[in-house]
């Protein structure tokens, strides 16, 4: 990539109002240290309390997603801490509304799982989300969780739109299938 | 019984339970990798502390700015400890910190109040 690729790839990047982009690896680590330079980011923002802690939440829950269930991993596949994986996280602004966007490789058996788990989170009111969530909060985590099974519901309920989804098949060749969502606040 | 200090860092909250005075607390962030893992050891010395109790007043302090999902579940079983604790006839009052205009940190305080009614539970707002 020549310096003058690097130019027009930070101007459109300042041309799309994006606050912070990260790809690469994602451990814990890293989400802190980008998480202290998100919080500097927005406390520099015109944003209220609510919207930057929503925007705090929707950040971290994507991450730490992305740190434990990526398909392309660095740790080992069945590590419980320190674990590392592969993804790219966008914070913007559109229209005067924060978005965080995050993307990760996962397996071609993935797709339907997540898909089958975001659909309904996209036609729900935010009042049916709230009332998911407090069941859910009540009850077993399910198997093959590492977290709460809490994450898309707390994305979707600190979202102001219905959350936004994708799968992009890889070139041929690629084992994974890139999956994208996101959240505007 | 011994008390119990975590420092705090970027992902998890300063941990101070000073079981001797029966004042406990815990103040910062909560969005540790494995909150499971974190909370664990403070589960255990939580659930030593509460059967050495008879009819005492504890206090406990909450003043988490945020919490991830993952925390948020353990958060509730650890109130379910304290609820216990006060139905077998402590008296446990939980001061719930929040910033003023934060409704979510507002709103899973009150929750908890509604599920766990023996605790004596005190919303306090911080003005920013």
């Amino acid at each position: 990539m020549s310096l003058t690729d690097f130019h027009r790839f930070k101007e459109l990047a300042r041309q799309e109002n994006v606050v912070f982009y990260y790809t690469g690896y994602f451990s814990q680590s890293i989400v802190t240290a980008m998480g202290d330079s998100l919080r500097l980011r927005l406390a520099s923002l015109d944003a209220s309390q609510t919207a930057r802690r929503k925007l705090f939440s929707v950040f971290v829950e994507m991450a730490q997603n992305v740190v434990h269930y990526s398909a392309d991993h660095l740790s080992a596949s069945e590590a419980a801490d320190h674990e590392i994986r592969m993804g790219s996280l966008w914070v913007g602004e559109d229209d005067g509304q924060f978005y965080v966007v995050c993307a990760n490789p996962i397996t071609a058996e993935g797709v339907e799982h997540i898909r089958a788990k975001l659909e309904p989170l996209r036609t729900m009111t935010n009042e049916e989300i709230k009332a998911r969530y407090k069941e859910k909060l009540r009850t077993e985590g399910e198997a093959g969780s590492k977290g709460a099974g809490l994450g898309f519901l707390t994305v979707a309920r600190d979202s102001s739109n219905p959350i936004e989804f994708d799968f992009v098949e890889e070139n041929e060749g690629q084992p994974f299938t890139t999956f994208y969502l996101k959240a505007t606040i | 019984m011994q008390n119990l200090y975590i420092a705090p860092t970027s992902s998890t909250p300063e941990v101070n339970f000073q079981f001797d005075r029966h004042q406990l607390s815990l103040r910062g962030e909560s969005y540790p990798e494995n909150a499971h893992a974190f909370f664990g050891p403070i589960m255990q010395a939580i659930q030593a502390y509460l059967p050495t109790l008879h009819s005492t007043q504890v206090t406990l302090d909450v003043q988490l700015a945020y919490f991830n999902s993952s925390s948020t579940k353990v958060l509730l079983e650890l109130f379910s400890l304290f609820n216990d604790a006060a139905v077998a006839g402590n008296y446990v009052t939980l001061n719930w910190h929040y910033i003023e205009d934060d409704e979510t940190i507002l709103e899973f305080g009150q929750e908890v109040a509604d599920d766990f009614t023996a605790l004596d539970f005190n919303p306090c707002a911080l003005v920013e």
